[in-house]
């Protein structure tokens, strides 16, 4: 009943949309998923690469940026953020990576962590 | 005659310029409002405040949602303490790509589509908008697009709770005489099936 009166809310072509969004969304969901783990944490600094380690090594990394120390951990073939100085902690509850090309971003503190698989892409190169 | 014809016409305009001004109040209000909310995933919003977009676009088309939208987003910053820094940007590139694509969707789509799809349009829109000054400004790495499929999902469900709340909204202000007397907008086909 309830329901029901939401539905007719919704013409015919809001329904198309609604369906063709929903596709979108599964294909591109798909497309991702399907990656293959990687191989190399990378890590930046602003532009810079500041740190480079194979996903298998067990370690924990303190990066300084402008707001102070982020900590982040390698375990068990995957990256995540343990402790970090900026206000909203984004980058931790964003959790652990580890397929090729994943990425952790510390925009605060200009930390990003990125997974690279076997081959270096060249505009990661030319940067 | 002529001049009873004109004051109907300026009565007309003074009512829009004071609902649009309560409009981009309430939008402020649900911008700051939303801010404030503790949000379990990053950047996950609701996007409460495109509710008052629609409900300009159904009323007085389609340059009044980009007044109110542009307007509610550089004073809820102003507010929230963040103009011009890189929430303001992601919030801006956002509502400017709501904006754009309900534009889209209400000129091509305009015999058939409800506000619901309108406000599907929008979230995604603004999802676009943000990881596409995301990737090139704020983060600058072309791997955060990575994050689309859930964005996408995410957009799916809220601009569908955002539309019905719209079109309540609307359905409910139609009933006041100081809007029957609008001229059928965006987005009202529900009425007819």
């Amino acid at each position: 009943m309830a329901l029901s009166s939401l539905w007719v809310r919704i013409t015919r072509t809001d329904r198309w949309i609604i369906a063709f969004i929903f596709l979108a969304a599964v294909a591109s969901l798909w497309l991702t998923i399907g990656r293959p783990a990687g191989q190399n944490v990378v890590i930046f600094e602003g532009d810079k690469i500041v740190f480079t380690a194979p996903l298998s090594q067990q370690r924990s990394i303190v990066l300084h940026g402008p707001l102070g120390e982020t900590q982040v951990e390698i375990s068990a073939g995957k990256v995540r953020v343990t402790s970090s100085p900026c206000p909203r902690k984004i980058c931790v509850s964003m959790g652990e990576i580890h397929r090729s090309g994943d990425l952790l971003a510390c925009v605060p503190n200009l930390v990003v962590v990125r997974i690279e698989g076997e081959e270096r892409s060249y505009d990661l190169l030319s940067r | 005659m002529i001049s009873s014809v004109d004051k109907q016409e300026t009565l007309e305009q003074t009512r829009q310029r004071v609902f649009m001004a309560l409009f981009i109040a309430l939008a402020v209000g649900l911008h700051t409002f939303e801010a404030l909310l503790p949000n379990p995933l990053p950047w996950f919003r609701i996007g409460l405040a495109n509710i008052l977009a629609l409900t300009a676009l159904s009323f007085y088309g389609l340059r009044a949602m980009w007044v109110l939208s542009l307007s509610r987003i550089f004073i809820g910053s102003l507010l929230i303490g963040n103009l011009f820094g890189p929430g303001f940007l992601l919030s801006f590139f956002g509502g400017a790509g709501a904006c754009l694509l309900m534009s889209v969707g209400a000129l091509l789509l305009n015999r058939g589509i409800g506000l619901v799809g309108l406000s599907i349009l929008g979230a995604v829109g603004h999802i676009c908008g943000q990881l596409l000054i995301a990737s090139l400004v704020v983060v600058q790495h072309q791997s955060i697009w990575l994050l689309l499929p859930v964005f996408l999902l995410f957009a799916l469900i809220s601009g569908i709770i955002n539309g019905l709340a719209a079109d309540f909204l609307v359905d409910y202000l139609l009933q006041h005489p100081a809007f029957s007397a609008c001229r059928k907008g965006f987005g009202r086909h529900h009425v007819e099936g």
